[in-house]
């Protein structure tokens, strides 16, 4: 019997101790310092005396339950569990007396009494049972085994329902791992024990995994010690050999995993992913995607050859990639030869790498001579960028993800994270549990709300397009009521006066403002007295902020708001985006916006440009180039011909698809490079195969300003790094831009962008991860910035003036739609949908009311047709009382809903982000011809996941 | 587009406003962009709002083009 689990990381068997003071303890003779408050089992650990356990893992407080981890200590009585003995100073403790090593033994054999002897875990290697089994020395088991499965005790069938686990009560020890895991980190509280004693079992709630409240988190799977809980993925290849420390490519936590792998090179497999406890951003934990919706990366849609074609009406032919980069380079050449200088431009990823989307930006500005680029941040948090570059100085948020452990009170303005940023929700969950409070700012009654051991202290409904409205009103409560911190006001921000006189003024209270808002005036006032006098209050907040036609000053409304009551400078506080992409603030960071270099510094700043002009050897463009709207527009206006979209899919992303599409047709030359041919690329000319997160070099930024690696676990399949292939055209279009290595894009970063100057892969290497500004390399980053002075000195407070949206309800458009994400999917869908994760999310549906329904003869299941003065679509309805009367609710994850035919062109003033929150709408009961298409939408994605 | 700019700097003294919309457009506007709401403006066309017509004759007279403060 194999002795030992694989496992690259050494379980702890319990949590470490913050800092605390040192105790010294003896343990089977040698001594080990370590915090007080240690558990004698950690303790034993961490000074290489292995003590077996069951029930306890260091992701999980101590549960003493399996008394396994018995131990002696001098002076004591019995033999206490080790897990839940804390270490005091001075302690003797021996873990191998005859004593407990006869007990160990004897609790192995009532374990072993109802464990099958066929346990596909003990023939695998990877049941904790097994390896304890053979550690405490169980030969002998006097009350026999059960042979197989059917034999244990209470034999149940496998519980195959998940499509990534099984769960095998046979196999299972009842040691509640599982529960604790799911209800401590996750805080889904989906499992539970049932029954007592012999007749103990693990209940996802009376039903199967997947029609429980299971979220698929994968958190129980991972603390399983036996096999009972398992993934696929292992039954089907093996144990992994090896493991490769990457980082997850879906949403903006940016959590860490060890990718496990068996086999090399191109044969390599990855097994499965396991979250890194030394992740700074996700500690051990993670979700369904990151976790089980790997598979897209080696799906039977990805195009691993470049491909060309005259004209979008023709096929498409496979070409070298000589002959592609020349095509590429002779297009973009030719256009801009016939109609200037800025007739091309691209688009970087904020799902690709720092490196190459670094690159990209050079490409543009360096090769083309122009500075037509942009980055999907255009369509979602553009206006963080703008509005906390005014008030504070710097385009990020303030905190790390810690911080929220801090947090008295929390006030959740148009985010849903249990949905899109569920690592992170589990965090902010915990701390709620522990006792903060939590406002709520949003239309839709999000799970935080009411969710178990959570519930809201306030839910204000905010009416999608009134969200500065709100935020003055809060302001104005708190101003006025003397509740705002004078002294941080007067001390560290500027025009004071005129802010504190302009929130006073009538116009912001909660009752003038309360049409607008729909918000009751003393639910807010009572809100905004909370979030004065609360304690460390924090703000989170998404997109239903950003993607408004004020944008960008709710942005500044929300700094006015946490700089008026002193919560800027440390833990607990701060203004905090949830920023979507897995690289989103990394591409920011990189420059890839029209009017900025890295690092946030305008093109028309002469020492800033002076600096690229010098390293790159071309006099450079001080003028703001065009955004993606603009691009759209001038396009259709005859001026911009050819656009390079580098993992972007904006045929499905952005608003007004009929405009978008409208504006790719009137272009020369469009080429795309991504993984899949996606909506975008039915328009393009050029197909460049792009590389997944599993064959990337680089590193991600995620929104705590974290630089996290990614590293390969197999070569590029499509014979070429994504930034190679950048750097290919730039070479073409005669401009010599080269690296061997990605490492030394990084290294250009650093030596041009003070934020990163301290950072490489070396150092990242060796530390993990850095939060930037990272100013040398004797810093490893900043996770709570403005502390004692905002980047931009004094923070600034701005008049925010509510300017109501001209996008109203109507006679015809009556209702307002907006929009979001779901746990399952993932932005446009392109990754998820080609996983098993469409099990949960086939279709995107339209959320409801039911007074709304009920007038248009809607019931759940009903397919309708969901209208706006640019467009319509059809997909099924959803009868809920998540959303208020007036307002419906659905995603865009399937290209075939369309949800973007019917998003208007209306965005934020000051960014161009587009409103996708408000969209004045029609529903009404579809005709037949949407039967298909929508059935369409339900086909499965085969996987080779 | 550029309507939308002013109606968020319509509380603001004309004069005033029309200056924070010209440092904007400079900042964040491509010069064709620009070029083009100083020509709509020339014609007269009425669909622009006065702010933006005072701010687009102001565009030329800039020299400066630092990232502006914001106002609203």
């Amino acid at each position: 019997m194999s002795q030992s689990i694989w496992d690259p990381e050494v379980d702890f068997g319990t949590p470490a101790v913050p800092d605390a003071a040192s105790v010294s303890v003896t343990i089977d003779g040698r001594r080990v310092d370590v915090p007080a408050g240690t558990s004698v089992l950690r303790a034993a650990t961490e000074v290489g005396v292995t003590i077996p356990k069951l029930c306890a893992t260091d992701s999980l407080k101590a549960f003493g339950s399996c008394r396994m981890c018995l131990v002696e200590v001098d002076g004591g009585k019995g033999v206490p569990a080790s897990c839940t003995t804390p270490c005091a100073d001075g302690m003797v403790v021996s873990t191998q007396t005859e004593t407990v090593r006869a007990l160990r033994r004897n609790v192995m054999e009532l374990y072993l009494s109802d464990h099958p002897e066929d346990c596909d875990g003990c023939a695998r290697g990877n049941c904790e049972i097994q390896a304890m089994a053979a550690t405490v020395g169980s030969a002998e088991v006097r009350y026999g085994r059960p042979e197989s499965r059917g034999h244990v005790a209470h034999p149940q069938p496998v519980d195959e329902s998940n499509p990534y686990f099984a769960f095998d009560a046979s196999a299972c020890i009842v040691c509640s791992r599982c529960v604790r895991a799911c209800s401590d980190i996750q805080g889904t509280f989906a499992l539970t024990v049932e029954g007592r004693g012999f007749d103990s079992r693990i209940s996802a709630g009376g039903t199967d995994f997947l029609g429980s409240e299971c979220v698929s988190c994968g958190a129980c799977v991972q603390a399983c010690p036996t096999s009972a809980l398992q993934e696929h993925s292992v039954v089907e290849l093996g144990m992994p050999t090896r493991s490769v420390e990457t980082t997850c490519a879906y949403c903006g936590v940016g959590c860490s995993f060890r990718a496990e792998v068996k086999g090399e090179g191109q044969d390599a497999q990855v097994v499965r992913m396991v979250p890194s406890k030394n992740g700074g951003a996700n500690e051990g934990h993670s979700c369904v995607k990151g976790r089980f919706a790997y598979g897209y990366a080696s799906h039977q849609d990805r195009q691993l050859s470049p491909m060309l074609r005259d004209s979008i009406d023709d096929e498409w032919r496979t070409v070298s990639w000589d002959e592609a980069i020349t095509r590429v380079a002779e297009g973009f050449q030719a256009l801009q030869a016939e109609h200037g200088v800025g007739a091309i431009g691209g688009i970087s990823s904020s799902r690709c790498t720092n490196e190459e989307v670094y690159v990209v930006q050079k490409m543009v500005r360096a090769a083309f001579g122009n500075n037509n680029i942009d980055t999907c941040a255009r369509v979602c948090h553009s206006p963080t960028g703008y509005g906390l570059k005014q008030t504070f100085g710097t385009s990020a948020g303030t905190q790390d993800f810690r911080s929220v452990e801090k947090a008295d009170v929390i006030l959740l303005i148009g985010a849903n994270p249990t949905d899109a940023h569920p690592v992170f929700a589990s965090r902010m969950k915990r701390r709620l549990r522990e006792g903060a409070r939590l406002i709520v700012a949003d239309p839709r009654r999000i799970d935080l709300v009411r969710s178990p051991h959570v519930e809201a202290a306030y839910h204000l409904p905010v009416l999608p397009g009134s969200n500065v409205a709100f935020v003055n009103a809060m302001a104005h409560v708190i101003v006025t009521e003397g509740l705002h911190d004078e002294g941080f006001v007067r001390e560290r921000c500027e025009d004071a006066d005129d802010y504190l006189a302009f929130i006073a003024d009538q116009a912001n209270s909660p009752e003038a403002m309360a049409e607008a808002t729909g918000v009751d005036p003393e639910q807010l006032r009572a809100a905004a007295v909370l979030f004065a006098t609360g304690g460390n209050a924090a703000i989170y907040y998404g997109l239903g902020v950003t993607e408004h036609s004020q944008g960008s000053t709710m942005v500044m409304g929300m700094a006015n708001l946490a700089m008026v009551t002193g919560n800027i400078g440390r833990p607990g506080v701060g203004v905090n985006p949830l920023r979507g992409q897995n690289n989103v603030q990394g591409s920011c960071d990189m420059g890839s916006f029209p009017h900025e270099f890295p690092g946030y510094r305008h093109v028309s700043q002469d020492d800033v440009r002076g600096i690229y002009e010098q390293l790159w050897g071309k006099t450079l463009d001080p003028e703001p180039g065009l955004r993606i709207p603009n691009m759209f527009d001038s396009a259709l206006a005859g001026t911009f011909r050819g656009l390079y979209v580098q993992g972007e899919d904006i045929a499905q992303s952005d608003p007004n698809t009929q405009h978008v599409e409208a504006a790719l047709r009137a272009m020369d030359l469009v080429v795309v490079q991504d993984l899949f041919l996606n909506e975008t690329a039915r328009f393009a000319h050029v197909f460049l195969p792009g590389t997944s997160f599993l064959e990337k070099d680089g590193t991600f930024t995620n929104a705590e300003r974290r630089i996290n690696r990614v590293r390969p676990v197999f070569a590029s399949k499509v014979g070429m790094d994504e930034w190679e292939i950048t750097c290919a055209i730039g070479r073409a279009m005669g401009y010599d831009m080269s690296y061997t290595a990605a490492s030394e894009i990084m290294d250009e970063i650093a030596a041009t962008t003070p934020t990163f100057a301290g950072v490489s892969f070396a150092r990242l290497d060796e530390v993990g991860s850095m939060q930037w500004p990272v100013y040398d390399t004797t810093s490893t980053g900043t996770p709570i910035m403005h502390i004692g002075e905002f980047v931009r000195g004094k923070g600034r407070l701005v008049e925010t003036v509510f300017v109501p949206t001209t996008e109203r309800s109507t006679r015809k458009f009556p209702l307002i739609l907006t929009t979001g994400r779901i746990l399952s999917q993932y932005n446009v869908g392109a990754q998820t949908r080609r996983t098993a994760n469409n099990t949960w999310h086939p279709e995107d549906v339209l959320e409801i009311h039911p007074a709304d329904a009920e007038v248009r003869g809607i019931s759940t299941g009903d397919l309708v047709d969901l209208s706006s003065r640019v467009g319509s679509t059809t997909l099924r309805a959803s009868v809920s009382e998540r959303m208020p009367a007036g307002v419906v609710y659905t995603t865009f994850h399937h290209p075939v809903t369309g949800a973007n035919v019917v998003t208007t062109e209306n965005s934020d003033w000051a960014t161009n982000c587009p409103e996708y929150k408000v969209t004045a709408v029609q529903v009404g009961v579809a005709n037949a011809r949407g039967d298909d298409a929508v059935a369409q939408a339900r086909e499965p994605a085969e996987t080779h996941a | 587009m550029g309507n939308d700019i002013a109606r968020q700097f319509a509380h603001l003294p004309a004069a005033q406003a029309a200056e924070a919309i010209a440092r904007h457009l400079e900042a964040f506007w491509d010069p064709r962009m620009r070029r083009e709401l100083e020509a709509l403006a020339a014609e007269g066309d009425d669909s622009l709002d006065p702010l933006l017509v005072a701010a687009a004759g102001r565009l030329a007279a800039h020299a400066s083009r630092s990232e502006p403060d914001a106002q609203p």
